[in-house]
């Protein structure tokens, strides 16, 4: 098998869980935990490592090997390849793998892992000879119990170990579901459905004007439907909705079709789509002319000296009801930087951290039409500092939407009773503002 | 007797009492902790390592359980627990489901360094074959397969082969997944497992069919025939199986049709003109996969659609990777490199999506690397202003590779769209005054080389561009201070000093700013680097070479010369002398003493035109080959993402120039099943969807087969002939199931998630079992059984 995938989790650059490698001896996996530490520590900004890092050195049959690796949390999690597989595929597994762990556990961190690292060795069925077994969280369900305090509460008392096992596993028969992405028989005493809404705006922003700005949403859903219900949802601005892409059990005949969304949904949390949003002036995709504005101003103003600098920046709301939540400015002040003094308007915070050069501006709420400032000055070590070119700002905006995406209709076949339908939205965006 | 049972029940009653009572005094404290308990597992001292015997030896299967997760979280510390193997064998027939999990990862892990313990446990994992649960079937079928004891081979085939033909697909998948591992095992049982995996691509269960295509890569990859008959059922079936099997499939399918069917073969313009049925019944079933939110799947589709199609196709694969650039960094930082190799192909087809890949000032370095690359492989006339501008902004970045990439961009830009040169070169003659070594340096090799190419190309107008830069340059060489990009200026000044036409100042035939660089180089000139000092000999050489009749600069020249003579650095001197002598017959008293050169008469001397020649000519400007290709690389390798050879055999076969026989992929199902000439319902439904609908059992109208059951194709083997006989006798008195006998256990199994009753014959049955298969796939024709 060319992709010999496996998985080690580590914080603080030491290995917490590794599975079991077939057909590598022992050295395999701690040459790539190796190049990664290597990796890292030789990075001049912090974390900013290839993610496909090639290990050199482990070549017996003329396949290479490489290591694919995503930061989670406090844990780095990595996946060998070897040979010519798409490292793609390993990344598509490692987030597979977290969002299976975060399912089961809540949060994904070394102490959650190290809390249930027997579960994580049983969800380790999802791979036997590098290829993944089952990752739909409900069959997976089926296979591994998930930690629960029911169950916890049952081991503790004893009878657990005699109830559970023997007659919760003695009726369980994997793959019993005719859909593979929802459990057969499902039991509701209230049925509901909520569908979350997350908007991100991505752009970029020249000092004469907005370069790019896009608007990428997703749609998550945490059903608890009883039975098998057959769901038609459908939007009130379809049209805007473009580069989709959806969970399995939407039927894309229909989308394609009727605009519609009908599917029988998983049970438990899911991301039901994800999509771009069209402004509806231009539908081409090469005009970025008529684009979402960029809901906020930012007037930023850097003057580089001998051996330092100093910086002004002005961030001014342009949302006319809505407050900003959240609201932090980063900059990074280039290498060997230190000294750095700043004033920041009333009701925000400033920090500086020396190890990535950066300095954060956390602004937390800003009202409607509101300003904030924020001056300082920093020293640096070089004598020309080449401080980065653009500040990063990032923001929530409670329920907003850019693209003011309304269900229009739920419709439900296929059972009898009427679900409760709840839809929110939330908008987030991160604007790199360009001085 | 009825005395004996209820004393048994209150014994076991106190007993249980007991066991309660204990268990909550010893376990309320895990309670009280906010998390679980298992981490205090990962604290285990030597004195606990002991106690681990006693506990696996207990009758409790809570210690057992406790024991287990200990040695399995030692396990995961990499620490060698191979001491307990012996004790934790004895308990692999436990009746606990949890323990024998656990015991089952640790076999999985120590077997092979006990084989003869290791075979202790082979019988109870047979006995496991034939339990109820398909769970526990499937379970020991991995276990068994993955205990690395060659010994057991044959047993595994056994195993595997039983498996195989289990009415429950989720055995069939582990089944198929323990093909690969008995191969590596034991290679001598390569024959059975191909036929194994020969049956196993009946499955028709999107469930297990997808690890069959992983068998059969470990097995089988080149027996490519084998799929003949399973090819236009599989190119259906893609849409219902799990992302990782429509993976594995879409690797599998795309080799077999680059391997099988006729190459498209390609008009004059790339578009396909004359395009297989079956080739297109793959990119039109793979295409809706696109939509998929897993990305491996979108890559693999566009893959597909890159190597089997034409330039308008991939167009509208496209957006969907480039949909995959905002899904998280590791993402963008792989199909990056993927974009720029289809880029390179078909230029146009990323341009429209340019401001996608304008670089954020937080992006990972190669993340910018690769970005820039594309930005610059997409340029054009049309987009040149928005790109241009960028790739001055990026000339500012904090990070030094960036820097240099986009500063070549920016020459680039200059050198491949003329009307936007003199925007670059004023951005250049910008840059030059920055503070930053690395930002003038690598302006003054981008300005050489476009320098020389303008200069070169003598039927270009602008040619006073060229000279203005290289005039700018002299003006500013105090300021250049970077060693290469110094000679560098100094040799552009040496080398176009006669380019400037104008006659202003005293010298003939030199620019009015030439002399004064060497003036001003030489008052530096014991400081310089040696690479420099050459240039200024060059320098002074040249000037001498184009006006030798000047005084001062002749008095410069000497001045030059006799510095490098007593350089410290031997290349320098050696120049000097090549230099001197070389202009013997141009300036004949170059440093005065007329003797020694008069005693080492005897050579060639050259007049002044050769020497000029020798000087100046043949200086054709170097292409800087900035576009550093793909390296051949296929796309969806590691090999294009890290860019080195990662693997010696290239996965992607070339086409075959005739293909096979259409023919050879005729199946039953293809040909129309005969109870569905009456039956009404799936007939619209087959007659209606003849785009890339997932899941159709009968013939999309335009395929070959439909041709192929009328006018009979040449047979491959007596089953064909058999079948194609008995389906004509059949359709024509209009009853009867046309499925052949080998058929019935794929179709028996693929429904037994529902109901098992398609061999009965009935028209009603057969037509609503494939209903049940519709089911389970996203096709508009869905229904609820």
């Amino acid at each position: 098998m060319d992709y010999n995938l496996a998985r080690v989790l580590k914080p603080r650059r030491r290995p917490i869980i590794q599975s079991g490698f077939r057909s590598t001896n022992a050295a395999y996996p701690l040459l790539h935990i190796d190049t990664l530490n290597n990796a890292l520590s030789s990075s001049t900004r912090k974390d900013d490592v290839d993610p496909v890092l090639y290990v050199p050195g482990y070549s017996s049959d003329g396949k290479q090997s490489a290591c694919c690796h995503v930061k989670c949390g406090d844990v780095r999690i990595l996946a060998p390849i070897r040979g010519d597989v798409d490292p793609l595929f390993a990344f598509a597994f490692i987030q597979t793998f977290i969002d299976i762990l975060q399912d089961y556990f809540g949060t994904l961190s070394a102490a959650t892992l190290r809390d249930h690292f027997d579960v994580v060795y049983q969800a380790k069925t999802l791979d036997s000879i590098g290829y993944p077994n089952t990752t739909s969280p409900n069959q997976l369900r089926d296979i591994v119990l998930p930690p629960s305090l029911l169950q916890k509460i049952l081991t503790v008392t004893g009878v657990a170990g005699l109830a559970n096992t023997n007659t919760g596993h003695g009726n369980i028969t994997p793959f019993s579901s005719p859909i593979p992405w929802r459990k057969a028989g499902l039991r509701y005493s209230s049925n509901e459905i909520y569908f979350d809404v997350t908007e991100q705006l991505k752009a970029i922003v020249g000092p004469t004007g907005t370069l790019s700005c896009e608007v990428f949403g997703k749609i998550d859903s945490n059903p608890k439907l009883s039975g098998t219900p057959d769901l038609q949802l459908t939007f009130t601005n379809p049209d805007s909705l473009g580069d989709t892409s959806f969970h399995p059990c939407v039927r894309l005949q229909r989308w394609k079709r009727d605009k519609v969304l009908s599917f029988v949904p998983p049970d438990g949390r899911f991301t039901l789509m994800e999509y771009r949003y069209l402004p509806p002036t231009s539908k081409s995709l090469s005009a970025p002319s008529a684009q979402v504005p960029v809901p906020f101003t930012l007037k930023p103003v850097v003057t580089i000296e001998e051996d330092g600098g100093c910086f002004d920046v002005a961030l001014t709301s342009r949302l006319s009801t809505r407050l900003f939540n959240k609201v932090v400015v980063e900059f990074y002040l280039g290498d060997g930087s230190s000294g750095v003094n700043c004033t920041a308007s009333h009701g925000t915070s400033w920090s500086f951290d020396s190890q990535t050069s950066k300095v954060r501006w956390d602004l937390k709420n800003v009202p409607p039409s509101g300003t904030h400032s924020l001056r300082g000055s920093w020293v640096s070590s070089q004598k020309y500092p080449r401080p980065a070119r653009a500040f990063r700002v990032k923001y929530d905006i409670a329920k907003y939407s850019y693209s003011s995406i309304k269900i229009d209709q739920l419709r439900m076949t296929g059972e009898t009773y009427k679900p409760f339908k709840g839809f929110r939205a939330n908008s987030k965006g991160d604007v790199d503002w360009r001085w | 007797m009825a005395t004996l049972s209820i004393n048994a029940i209150a014994e076991n009653a106190s007993r249980l009492g007991a066991r309660l009572q204990e268990s909550l005094s010893e376990h309320t404290r895990d309670l009280n902790l906010p998390r679980g308990a298992s981490s205090e597992f990962f604290e285990t001292t030597e004195e606990r390592l002991k106690n681990i015997h006693h506990q696996l030896d207990s009758n409790s299967d809570r210690e057992k359980l406790d024991a287990m997760k200990r040695l399995i979280a030692m396990i995961s510390k990499g620490r060698n627990v191979s001491e307990f193997f012996a004790q934790v064998v004895k308990n692999v027939a436990s009746n606990n489901l949890e323990i024998r999990k656990l015991v089952y990862i640790y076999l999985l892990r120590y077997a092979e360094q006990e084989p003869d313990l290791a075979l202790l446990s082979i019988n109870t994992f047979q006995k496991d074959l034939t339990d109820p649960n398909p769970l526990i079937r499937a379970m020991a079928l991995r276990v068994l397969s993955g205990v690395k004891v060659p010994m057991i081979g044959s047993i595994v085939v056994l195993a595997i082969r039983k498996c195989s033909v289990d009415p429950s697909p989720y055995v069939r998948k582990a089944a198929a997944l323990a093909v690969p591992k008995c191969s590596s095992l034991d290679p001598s049982h390569q024959p059975e497992l191909i036929s194994i995996v020969t049956k196993l691509l009946r499955d028709r269960s999107p469930l297990s069919i997808g690890s069959v295509a992983v068998a059969f890569d470990a097995i089988c990859p080149t027996r490519l025939d084998l799929l003949h008959s399973h090819y236009r059922r599989m190119c259906r079936l893609l849409v219902d199986l799990d992302e990782w099997g429509q993976l594995m499939w879409l690797n599998l399918l795309l080799r077999y049709a680059r391997t099988m069917l006729p190459k498209p073969s390609a008009d004059g313009v790339g578009n396909v003109s004359s395009s297989d049925g079956d080739l297109e019944l793959l990119v039109s079933s793979s295409e809706s996969l696109l939509h998929s939110r897993n990305p491996a799947v979108s890559l693999a589709v566009a893959r597909a659609i890159f190597y089997l199609s034409s330039n308008s196709r991939i167009v509208c694969a496209i957006p969907a990777l480039v949909r995959l650039l905002d899904t998280s960094s590791e993402v963008e930082r792989t199909v990056l490199p993927y974009l720029f190799s289809i880029s390179c192909k078909f230029p146009t087809a990323l341009s429209p999506h340019y401001h996608k890949f304008f670089i954020r000032s937080h992006d990972l370095r190669v993340i910018k690397l690769g970005k820039l690359r594309i930005l610059r492989s997409i340029l054009n006339a049309d987009n040149h202003q928005a790109l241009l501008k960028e790739f001055i902004h990026y000339a500012g970045d904090p990070d030094d590779t960036l820097v240099e990439s986009s500063i070549r961009a920016i020459g680039y830009c200059a050198r491949v769209v003329p009307e936007c040169t003199q925007q670059a070169l004023n951005a250049m003659m910008t840059f030059i005054q920055s503070k930053h070594d690395v930002i003038v340096t690598n302006t003054v090799l981008v300005l050489k080389s476009l320098v020389q190419r303008h200069l070169m190309n003598p039927d270009e107008q602008e040619n006073s561009i060229p000279i203005t830069v290289v005039s700018r340059l002299a003006y500013l060489i105090g300021d250049i201070k970077h060693p290469e990009s110094r000679s560098c200026a100094i040799w552009l000044v040496g080398q176009y000093a006669c380019f400037e036409t104008i006659e202003t100042g005293a010298l003939h035939g030199i620019a009015r700013w030439a002399p004064d660089v060497l003036r001003r180089t030489c008052k530096t000139f014991a400081h310089e680097d040696p690479g420099v000092k050459l240039q200024i000999i060059n320098l002074a050489a040249k000037l001498l070479a184009l006006n030798p009749t000047n005084t001062t600069l002749q008095l410069l020249g000497r001045y030059a010369l006799t510095l490098g003579r007593y350089d410290q650095d031997y290349d320098v001197r050696d120049r000097t002398r090549l230099i001197v002598s070389l202009l013997v017959g141009v300036v004949p008293s170059v440093f005065g003493d007329e003797e020694s050169d008069k005693g080492e008469d005897g050579g060639v001397i050259l007049r002044r035109e050769q020497v000029k020649m020798v000087l100046f000519e043949h200086k054709t400007a170097v292409e800087s080959s900035m576009s550093e290709g793909t390296g051949g690389f296929s796309l969806a390798t590691s090999s294009l993402v890290i860019g080195r050879v990662m693997a010696l055999v290239q996965d992607l076969p070339e086409w075959l120039e005739q293909g096979t026989e259409s023919s050879l992929r005729d199946t039953e199902d293809d040909v129309q099943p005969p109870v569905l000439v009456q039956a009404t319902t799936p007939r619209s439904i087959a007659s209606t969807s003849h785009g890339p609908t997932p899941i159709i059992l009968t013939p999309t109208g335009g395929h070959s087969p439909a041709a192929a059951g009328s006018s009979p194709a040449p047979w491959t083997d007596l089953d064909k002939f058999y079948a194609d006989v008995g389906e004509a006798s059949e359709s024509e008195d209009g009853g009867g199931d046309g499925t052949d006998d080998s058929d019935d256990d794929g179709e028996a199994s693929s429904v037994s998630g529902g109901d098992i009753e398609g061999v009965s014959g009935d028209e009603e049955t057969v037509a609503e079992s494939e209903e049940s298969i519709k089911g389970t796939s996203r096709d508009n024709s869905y229904s609820l059984v």
